[in-house]
């Protein structure tokens, strides 16, 4: 039965109604309108539709949003607003600012059709909040070995993702 | 006003540029096209639905404000057209790429139709229509600043000369001018005739010679101008088709056959109490569950599948048969290529002969998100559906033939989305047909998402082949004929499965195979090639059987591991080196250009193939390098692969990938960069990893660790080389990188072990079963 659900998305406080079981990709997607996450497998097995919650990717393919209650949620929508509570930015700036992630992949041209993207740069976030300084053979293990799947692209853009982590990580630091 | 701008000496056609009236506020020039001759204002009107059939969508549009809106039918499928476009027409008109915003795919507010593939027709077109509009506008600036055109030079879209100069926008100011150009073709039309159902893929294509700039003089082609898409997609901005909702939208689930031949018993119960706002919608075989709710769809849709009965069946072959079910297969007549006779003599007379035969099994796009459609099917007849196909008038042509009602009550809008690889190119394939005739069943619109089990078992592939080939030698150790045969099922079956299910029209499959090789080698000069096909495998059974499609290279990717693959057991079989063999087959030179600045890139000598340590047995890894090469759409590919394999698991790594390419004029040195190296991912992945698989009556491999694709982790170091040249036009630079993996790694695995696979892919089950024959 559907019922009334309290989350905290992307720093804001949204109140849903939902049944607990549904996971919670489909509430942020069909009732917050954030469409980053995106479907993929629906089992977790691909990494489209990671988000982050309380700062670790999970696949909210799978997440009942019933589990999101008292956690904090980011999507990439709200990747900007992390840097910039975390660099102390000015309201002027923050406006202004991405995340270095999202700017290395800009920067690095790394999406092709960009389907999976969203899910990598969660993935990237991730790793680095763990290892601020990756080299290419911890990057390959990340997106690879870390549970539950490995991150998939079909377009093939490993690559460029590896340069865009790289590029990051370097901005992160400065 | 009515000039008339001749475009060149020679050319019978010419552009018509028309003041309209005057306005008060902005003004624009827009650039569209001349009915061609034997063209209705029917098939016009029929083209161009939702706008006044006397006002085509312009192709073109540059505004008071310096602003220049492009319009074309054709898509971006990430392979970088978004960028390629901009820059070839803003190279003509002199403007910066920046200034261009691109309107694509929507059927209702684009020229030109065109499949998505055919980006080097596509370039020509806006080419010649940067070039009709530079020339009209270059022809009024001369007028209005009173200046000989002869003494005017154009530079970041403002005309000087003569002391005076007036932008682009300044010069339409005020005004609505009307600039025709002449076209040729038609739109996308179903014709059952057709090898693909629809003819007319290319849409309307610019005819004329107006003066182009020259390559040489080229300042923005060539340069790496950004993805315009890319910052809304990494910040979330994008609207993707999967995204659109629309008011009162249902959200649906199908529930598909049991089997690939199961026709319905009966559909499962749906539980109202549980889901209090779900419904069954069903036509003949095609069943879905819709509901307001998503998650209630999904639910309810798993509840009543669990339940909902069909038929038996049991008509495929089962994939470990599939190579003995293509060799007693009684096959049609081949399509053939060259010099039958010439061959056979020379076959019987050569010094040496050697044959091989190299097979794959069925492999597909399977793109990361699954097919979505939205559609909206009113009851006054009109029909809108939003979609991520590579061919929007071919899909729009489609559905209205599915749904027997006029083509120009059909609107298409086109939205990002996962990579298609091919199976979309036609128009058809796709969630849209679900979507249309479930719209039209609940008479609300409805959005319907396939699950990737659903995508992985019911999409079309690329189909299975196995192919014969045999090379004779002459006594200088050069090969003197190469006669290759190879079968396959069609490739050519784009029909919406939903359209099957519910017994609605579509066009019939495509049958047959083509010879799609572009041949390398000129001094080979007997050669005789034969390609066989089938319908597809269990085609007779009430839901299609496995239906066949193109896949990124399509033909020639499978065809060029036979023939490259021979290239290279030959090689070996005259103890040649595998580059200098090729070296002394051909006399092109841009073919030897590439493959010299790749060898040199990869750190290739020439020693002896297989080396001399090569060994099929062990447990320490061993290392080898292969070559392949391959012509494609005016583009010369080379790949060289490094491997480590170890021998006792079979476990094979690719560590390193070097591929090179000229493609005539780089358009964009950092996207070619890059889709270079992502199709050497795809192509690596399809060389190693990946196989459909199905028991008799069923798709087996349905999720991604039964369908294994490459992964970051077995992605090699790859190098890129890329040669540039002004005198060859432009080639197809972005598609091709995936087919030169597959024969280079085989080879590499032969340079080893000694030991030669010809079978795709190379897995390590295939791998120890192979070395220890």
């Amino acid at each position: 039965m559907a019922s009334e659900l309290t989350l905290s998305v992307n720093g804001a406080k949204q109140v849903v109604f939902a049944a607990p079981e549904t996971p919670l990709l489909f509430v942020l997607r069909n009732e917050l309108k954030l469409t980053g996450p995106r479907l993929g497998c629906g089992m977790a097995q691909c990494g489209s539709c990671s988000v982050l919650l309380d700062g670790e990717e999970i696949r909210s393919c799978v997440t009942p949003v019933s589990y999101a209650v008292g956690k904090k949620v980011i999507t990439i929508e709200g990747l900007p607003e992390v840097w910039a509570t975390e660099k102390h930015l000015s309201a002027t700036d923050a406006a202004n600012t991405l995340h270095p992630v999202q700017q290395a992949w800009i920067d690095e041209q790394v999406p092709q059709c960009g389907y999976c993207q969203s899910g990598m740069m969660i993935a990237a976030v991730q790793l680095l909040s763990k290892n601020a300084n990756p080299t290419v053979a911890q990057i390959k293990d990340a997106f690879t070995n870390t549970p539950p799947s490995p991150h998939l692209c079909r377009c093939g853009t490993y690559s460029a993702i590896i340069d865009a982590v790289l590029r990051a990580a370097k901005a992160m630091k400065s | 006003m009515t000039t008339k701008t001749e475009t060149s000496s020679n050319s019978p056609v010419t552009s018509t540029i028309t003041r309209r009236g005057f306005v008060k506020v902005g003004g624009a020039l827009f650039v569209s096209f001349a009915m061609p001759a034997g063209f209705s204002a029917l098939s016009i009107a029929e083209y161009q639905t939702s706008l006044d059939p006397s006002q085509l969508a312009s192709w073109l549009e540059i505004r008071s404000d310096d602003t220049i809106v492009v319009r074309t039918g054709r898509t971006e499928t990430g392979t970088g057209m978004s960028a390629y476009y901009a820059q070839t027409i803003a190279e003509e008109l002199n403007v910066r790429p920046e200034t261009i915003t691109l309107i694509l795919g929507d059927t209702d507010k684009t020229p030109d139709g065109g499949y998505s593939a055919g980006f080097l027709s596509g370039a020509t077109n806006l080419r010649k229509v940067g070039a009709y509009t530079y020339q009209a506008l270059f022809n009024l600036a001369a007028t209005h600043l009173g200046v000989p055109a002869s003494n005017l030079s154009v530079a970041d879209g403002i005309i000087s000369g003569g002391g005076k100069n007036i932008s682009y926008g300044q010069l339409v100011q005020g005004q609505h001018l009307e600039l025709k150009i002449p076209i040729e073709g038609s739109r996308t039309k179903v014709d059952p005739s057709a090898f693909t159902g629809v003819v007319g893929l290319d849409g309307f294509t610019v005819t004329g010679e107006p003066p182009m700039k020259p390559v040489g003089k080229y300042k923005i082609v060539g340069t790496s101008h950004p993805l315009p898409g890319i910052p809304d997609k990494v910040t979330g901005k994008t609207k993707w088709s999967c995204d659109v909702t629309l008011p009162g939208m249902l959200h649906a689930r199908m529930i598909r056959p049991a089997t690939l031949g199961s026709t319905l018993i009966s559909v499962g119960m749906l539980d109202r109490k549980q889901f209090p706002t779900a419904e069954i919608v069903k036509k003949n075989n095609l069943v879905a569950v819709v509901s307001p709710n998503e998650w209630e769809a999904i639910s309810a849709a798993r509840a009543v599948a669990s339940t909902t009965k069909w038929t038996d069946w049991a008509g495929l072959p089962g994939s470990e048969n599939l190579t003995k079910a293509f060799r007693d297969h009684k096959w049609d007549a081949p399509q053939t290529r060259g010099k039958a006779v010439e061959v056979n003599a020379a076959l019987a007379s050569a010094v040496k002969t050697i044959s091989a035969a190299y097979e794959q099994p069925y492999v597909r796009h399977a793109p990361i998100g699954p097919f979505v459609a939205v559609a909206d099917v009113r009851s006054d007849g009109s029909v809108t559906v939003w979609t991520h196909s590579s061919q929007s008038q071919g899909l729009r042509a489609r559905i209205a033939h599915t749904l027997n009602t006029p083509v120009e009550k059909v609107v298409v809008r086109w939205l990002d989305h996962s990579g298609q690889y091919g199976r979309t190119t036609f128009g058809g394939d796709g969630a849209e047909s679900d979507a249309v005739i479930l719209s039209q069943l609940a008479g609300k619109p409805v959005r319907v998402q396939w699950t990737l089990q659903e995508d992985l078992a019911w999409s079309s592939a690329s189909p299975g082949w196995v192919a014969d080939i045999k090379a004779g030698f002459d006594s200088s150790g050069r090969i003197a004929a190469i006669h290759s045969a190879s079968y396959s099922p069609s490739q050519q079956d784009p029909r919406f499965l939903g359209a099957i299910l519910a017994g609605m029209p579509t066009t019939p499959p495509g049958g047959g195979s083509w010879i799609a090789t572009e041949w390398p080698y000129d001094k080979i000069q007997n050669r005789f090639e034969q390609a066989f096909g089938m319908p597809n495998i269990a085609a007779d059974s009430s839901n299609g059987g496995l239906r066949g499609n193109i896949m990124r290279t399509p033909g020639q990717r499978q065809q060029n591991l036979v023939l490259e693959g021979l290239m290279n057991e030959a090689a070996a079989a005259v103890h040649a080196d595998p580059i200098q063999f090729r070296l002394d087959h051909t006399t092109d030179q841009r073919l030897i250009d590439i493959l010299n600045a790749t060898a040199k890139a990869a750190g290739w000598e020439p020693r002896p193939y297989p080396q001399k340590t090569a060994r099929k047995s062990g447990s320490t890894p061993l290392n080898g390098r292969g070559v392949s090469i391959m012509i494609r759409e005016n583009a010369y590919w080379v790949g060289i692969a490094e491997i480590s394999a170890i021998p006792d698991t079979g476990v094979v790594r690719v560590t390193q990938f070097t591929i090179g390419v000229e493609c005539g004029k780089i358009i964009n040195p950092r996207q070619l960069g890059l889709c270079m190296k992502s199709g050497v991912v795809m192509g690596l992945s399809e060389t190693l990893k990946e196989e459909v698989t199905f028991d008799k009556s069923k798709v087996t491999s349905t999720n991604w660790d039964r369908y294994k694709i490459l992964t970051m982790e077995e992605m090699p170091e790859i190098k890129i080389v890329q040669l540039s040249r002004d005198d060859k036009g432009f080639g197809g630079g972005s598609e091709g990188a995936n087919a030169v993996c597959m024969p280079a790694v085989v080879a590499a695995l032969f340079d080893a072990t000694g030991v030669q696979p010809r079978r795709i892919p190379l897995t390590p089950a295939y791998m120890t079963t192979l070395l220890k024959a």
